[in-house]
């Protein structure tokens, strides 16, 4: 289903989901008092990058010259400017290669992931040590203490889970001046393999106790640490995060978002948070496949590049095939593709992929984007409606165990709300509930002149802004948005749209001049757009004639594209529900994220070094249009 | 995942099509190749469209391929066409939707024809339970006086519709003598028989035109073998050779097999950007395009070491004769920019190819791990691009070749943030990419890379 930024209703009219104007991750510049050292760390290194082969060759291929002596400790390391710490850890790794040790072991086996481990020996009482068991760890220092020279203390990162490594000479393969010049050569962000016994300090902390202790890789730069201060407390705090829970931000080690998000990596690494955030992600995808296989329904792939982007109306990608020499555009809906293979027999599929709009880049919108949809034959949006309830509700509790959901919908500083998905969704009738609630009542041809002018006058009546075109369903759009959408923060269908609006609808069995259409609304945003679809080739036709009129655009591609659609359904397309869900956005909802860019791994991000002229353009086309924020304001 | 368990994993797979394959519920059993039938129904004639409205002049379309056969001439479909939608009016003017808006049903076709597997020929079932509602596309028919048979086909297989005057309800009989052809979406209700002749059949008590086809199916019931419109439209592929339906079921069910595998190995599947701000690398020419409020040129995703292999002579004398599957190990790092050195083997580096009929299917390696060995062995690839591209230039300001085509025009960058994450450091691991279009063109018997992706990009028809 075409989805989510609607067929027609004007691609921009739709852009918004709640942005805020103090969307900080849009700025081109980091912010000046940002994130301290670490910043300064980041940037340095970008500018000495063509230093490294120059270490290369002095340390490591040439070998003439016999890098200094590492004396820094821990402490020492602290004070260290970052650039200096980068050329001090080359150095070291230049040594090792020059005395014939390989720096990165090519294999370390370990016996137990470290969340394993903590499962089957934290029920040890303080002071146990199972000096006969060997077991055998890998992950990432996080943290690094030492009480003296013989005794160190790291914090072992992996999987989710942490364990302490409690390190002493005289239980090292190492002689004692070995082992002491080994650890101070060990880093916080270095990875390692371990080897030792299980037990348990005398304070209660599930440790490691190594007999070896292996560098597999090296972290070359200052890791940033966690600031010790107000909010620090609540960052200790064990409590996991889980879907259905509010989140805060504000707790992270990493906070600064330009760095998350370019460096997933490190926010990967330093919020334990951010990865339960993918693994939900991964989850809700996951519950979407098996709910739709269970159900006999065919995943099947369409093409991403098409001679025409159909299914939909929104500002393609182009591109262009060297061998075939031809235009291609990535699309922006699989939809004509799926309903071609229900002509073609496989009665139930669907679809879960990437689209691409080649729009701009805000709180809810990246350039790519990932749906579902599927088409299911003999059905009606009805029988989609409670499939969809089936499957939202059912998600949400294999979720979080239960039906209601915390969500920040009013930003990190209010008090989250809560999304009840029990179903059955309160259902609401467009145009019915639009009159009531304006206390209008609109002509009945909602195609005519009259029903134009009546809805552009009531929307100069309760101050909502329609820039041009003032088509019908455009202003019918506005209305729509103000006074229905705006009430629907549990999951609530918005039932009947008029034909003029949903061209690849079929028109309702009842209700002239309505089509059997719904979409999803939670938190006043749409997640899934659904309908009976319109299978008669003659109305298909004269639609896309109206839709061509509507647009003014006089767009030939579409027409050629509209065609080979219309041909298909020629063939005959049994009656068919189908349905299209927006997953980032339902993801965004399961994780507690006001931003798209917390529930995709690599978003797309502004280049960093944007030329200042283009500045002023650039601001306009990411910040939310005006009459959308006007909207918010008017309500809150 | 562990290199050594690949083997494994992919004989189960093998294992799993293969036997799969027989117990797939849906395989079409049922097929009874001796309906020889032509698909235009005989009613049609071009003298009648003539008169008949709404059969508007058609133009081609993306996918339209002006027919060269004599029996399916553009004429003879535009024939058909006008006939059909007059037989769309006359339903309508009936009180009878052409279009419903839905069917329950009780069984699938195949499903009908497992339960009553066991029922004697000339025997029938017409207990409450026996009450069947079925929904298909109709791809036979033959009538005689006051009985009719027609083979409907849903997504499980086929079953025959067993139309008795009689049994039907008031002019039922009539309208489907006149107003239901092959290619017609239809429901049908009623109990259950199999014929003296073997055929299990839905006695039909009532049915209903759930779709109205406009356009004949291809003249015979095995008929499409013009391979070019097999391709370009695909739903005709699909009703004309249901197995060509298999072929995607096979390939859902393999892509499903391997979803499982590694997440039972504790994998999470992730999802990574397809437009990227730097071309990945320089083996291979990517896609570009361009977003508008960025600004900036976007580069495609493209499957890493692929065009890189084609340097390699040997596999040229060596892959065609690797029918078994093979792996072929520790390449030369020249042309494995991304793989650890070799343990043991200087100029080597711990990598795969696994073979299968002379073709490559997997590819793996220890990950490079070292961020000045990557940093280096990148330069050198940007540095010999940029060679080639230079090369490249220079022959077309001689020839003054204005084709934007040409190979390497393309820019490629250092991967600052990639290096930037080695440095990072990276545990030790392994990583291997698998090609699935041909892995299931093995498991498929399929010939053509294009009889695997349901939508080939195929080029543009004049």
């Amino acid at each position: 289903m075409p989805s989510l930024d609607k067929i027609k209703r004007g691609c921009k009219t739709r852009q918004t989901f709640q942005e805020s104007p103090t969307e900080f991750c849009n700025k081109r510049e980091p912010k000046p008092n940002g994130h301290g050292p670490y910043e300064v760390n980041q940037r340095e290194v970008q500018n000495k990058k063509g230093s490294l082969s120059y270490y290369y060759n002095k340390f490591f291929a040439s070998g003439r010259s016999r890098p200094q002596a590492q004396k820094s400790s821990a402490a020492e390391d602290e004070g260290m400017d970052p650039t200096q710490y980068y050329e001090n850890r080359l150095k070291a790794l230049a040594a090792q290669k020059v005395a014939g040790n390989n720096p990165y072991p090519h294999k370390f086996a370990a016996s137990l992931t470290i969340p394993d481990y903590v499962k089957k020996y934290e029920s040890l009482n303080s002071g146990d040590h199972l000096e006969d068991v060997e077991e055998r760890l890998a992950g990432r220092l996080m943290n690094k203490r030492s009480s003296s020279a013989k005794l160190f203390f790291y914090d072992l990162h992996g999987g989710g889970a942490k364990v302490q490594v409690m390190t002493d000479a005289r239980k090292s393969n190492l002689d004692e001046e070995e082992f002491t010049k080994f650890h101070s050569s060990v880093k916080r962000g270095d990875i390692v393999g371990i080897i030792g016994f299980p037990g348990k300090s005398k304070r209660g902390e599930l440790s490691i106790f190594p007999k070896t202790f292996i560098v597999l890789s090296h972290c070359l730069h200052m890791m940033p640490r966690q600031k010790i201060g107000p909010g620090s407390d609540s960052a200790k705090k064990t409590d996991v995060w889980v879907p259905g829970d509010g989140r805060n931000l504000e707790a992270y080690i990493l906070k600064d978002q330009e760095t998350r998000y370019r460096q997933r990596y490190l926010d990967l690494m330093l919020n334990m948070e951010v990865r339960e955030i993918f693994k939900t992600r991964a989850k809700i995808i996951s519950y979407i496949r098996s709910f739709l296989d269970q159900r006999d329904f065919l995943e099947v792939e369409t093409p991403m590049m098409n001679m025409i982007a159909g299914g939909a109306a929104a500002r393609p990608f182009v591109t262009h095939h060297n061998d075939l020499n031809m235009k291609l555009f990535m699309r922006i809906a699989p939809e004509l593709y799926l309903k071609e293979l229900v002509v073609g027999g496989l009665e139930r599929v669907y679809e879960i992929g990437k689209q691409f709009r080649n729009e701009g880049i805000d709180l809810t919108h990246n350039p790519e984007f990932t749906t579902c949809e599927f088409y299911m034959a003999f059905a009606d949006y009805n029988d989609v409606m409670e499939l969809t309830e089936e499957m939202l509700s059912g998600m949400v509790k294999e979720l979080t165990g239960g039906y209601k959901i915390k969500y920040h919908a009013n930003g990190s500083d209010s008090d989250p709300i809560e999304i009840d998905f029990t179903p059955p969704f309160r259902r609401i009738d467009m145009i019915e509930e639009l009159e009531k609630m304006a206390n209008i009542s609109i002509p009945k041809d909602l195609s005519s002149e009259e029903t134009n002018k009546y809805l552009a006058a009531a929307c100069v009546k309760f101050d909502i802004k329609c820039p041009p075109p003032q088509t019908t369903t455009r202003l019918l759009d506005k209305l729509v948005g103000h006074f229905l959408e705006e009430t629907c923060i549990n999951p609530t269908f918005i039932i009947n749209h008029p034909e003029i609006m949903s061209p690849l609808a079929k028109w309702h069995r009842s209700k002239p001049g309505l089509t059997e259409r719904f979409e999803l609304f939670i938190n006043k945003h749409e997640l899934c757009n659904a309908y009976t679809e319109l299978n008669d080739p003659v109305v298909q036709r004269q639609r896309f004639a109206d839709q061509l009129k509507d647009r003014q655009s006089g767009d030939d591609e579409a027409m050629a594209l509209d065609e080979t659609f219309c041909t298909a359904l020629e063939y005959g397309l049994p009656p068919t529900g189908g349905w299209g869900l927006g997953i980032d956005r339902l993801a965004m909802l399961l994780t507690d994220s006001q931003n798209i860019k917390e529930v995709l791994l690599f978003p797309a991000m502004k280049p960093q070094d944007e030329p200042s002229t283009k500045d002023s353009n650039k601001k306009t086309q990411d910040e939310p249009p005006s009459e959308e924020l006007k909207k918010n304001v008017t309500l809150s | 995942m562990e290199v050594a368990l690949q083997p494994l994993r992919l004989k189960q797979l093998l294992h799993f099509a293969s036997s799969k394959a027989n117990n797939n519920p849906f395989i079409i059993r049922n097929i009874r190749p001796f309906f020889v039938i032509r698909c235009c129904s005989t009613t049609t004639s071009s003298s009648s469209a003539a008169t008949v409205d709404g059969g508007a002049p058609r133009q081609s379309g993306r996918n339209r391929r002006p027919s060269s056969t004599s029996t399916n001439s553009t004429s003879d479909r535009e024939a058909v066409r006008a006939i059909r939608i007059k037989k769309v009016q006359e339903l309508r003017s009936n009180g009878l939707d052409p279009y419903a808006y839905k069917w329950d049903r009780t069984h699938t076709a195949n499903q009908l024809q497992e339960i009553y597997r066991t029922l004697g020929n000339g025997e029938e079932s017409n207990s409450e339970s026996d009450y069947v509602s079925i929904a298909g596309r109709i791809v036979a028919r033959r009538a005689f006086g006051k009985l009719a048979f027609m083979t409907l086909r849903d997504d499980s297989g086929t079953i025959q519709l067993y139309c008795e005057k009689e049994r039907l309800l008031s002019d039922q009989f009539e309208q489907l003598k006149t107003l239901v052809d092959i290619g017609d979406i239809l429901g049908a209700r009623g109990s259950i028989k199999r014929t003296e002749k073997g055929e299990l059949s839905v006695c039909v008590n009532s049915f209903s035109i759930l779709t109205k086809s406009l356009l004949p199916l291809p003249d015979k019931y095995h008929g499409l073998t013009d391979i070019d419109k097999r391709y370009r439209q695909r739903y005709v592929d699909m009703i004309a050779n249901p197995e060509v339906a298999d072929v995607f079921r096979k390939r859902a069910k393999i892509i499903s097999e391997i979803r499982k595998t590694v997440e039972s190995a504790g994998f999470v599947e992730v999802e990574t950007p397809v437009l990227q701000g730097a071309a990945g690398g320089a083996e291979a020419r990517p896609f570009i395009t361009y977003h508008n409020s960025l600004g900036q040129d976007l580069y495609l995703r493209i499957a890493t070491e692929l065009h890189l292999k084609r340097m390699l002579v040997f596999e040229i004398v060596v892959e065609p004769k690797l029918m078994q599957p093979t792996f072929v190990l520790d390449y030369p790092i020249e042309i494995s920019p991304l793989a650890k050195p070799h343990r043991r083997h200087a100029g080597l580096t711990e990598r795969f190819e696994l073979f299968i009929c002379g073709r490559e299917m997997a590819n793996a390696f220890s990950e490079l791990t070292d961020p000045l060995d990557q940093r280096e062995r990148l330069e050198e690839q940007v540095k010999q691009h940029n060679k080639k591209k230079a090369a490249v230039v220079s022959e077309m300001s001689k020839a003054e070749d204005e084709n934007e085509s040409a190979d390497d025009s393309y820019n490629v960058t250092l991967d600052e943030d990639f290096l930037t994450a080695l440095e990072y450091g990276m545990p030790p691991a392994s990583g291997m990419g698998l090609g699935i279009d041909r892995l299931v063109m093995l498991l498929t018997n399929s010939a053509s890379i294009r009889d695997v992706i349901a939508f080939p990009v195929l080029k543009t028809l004049q």
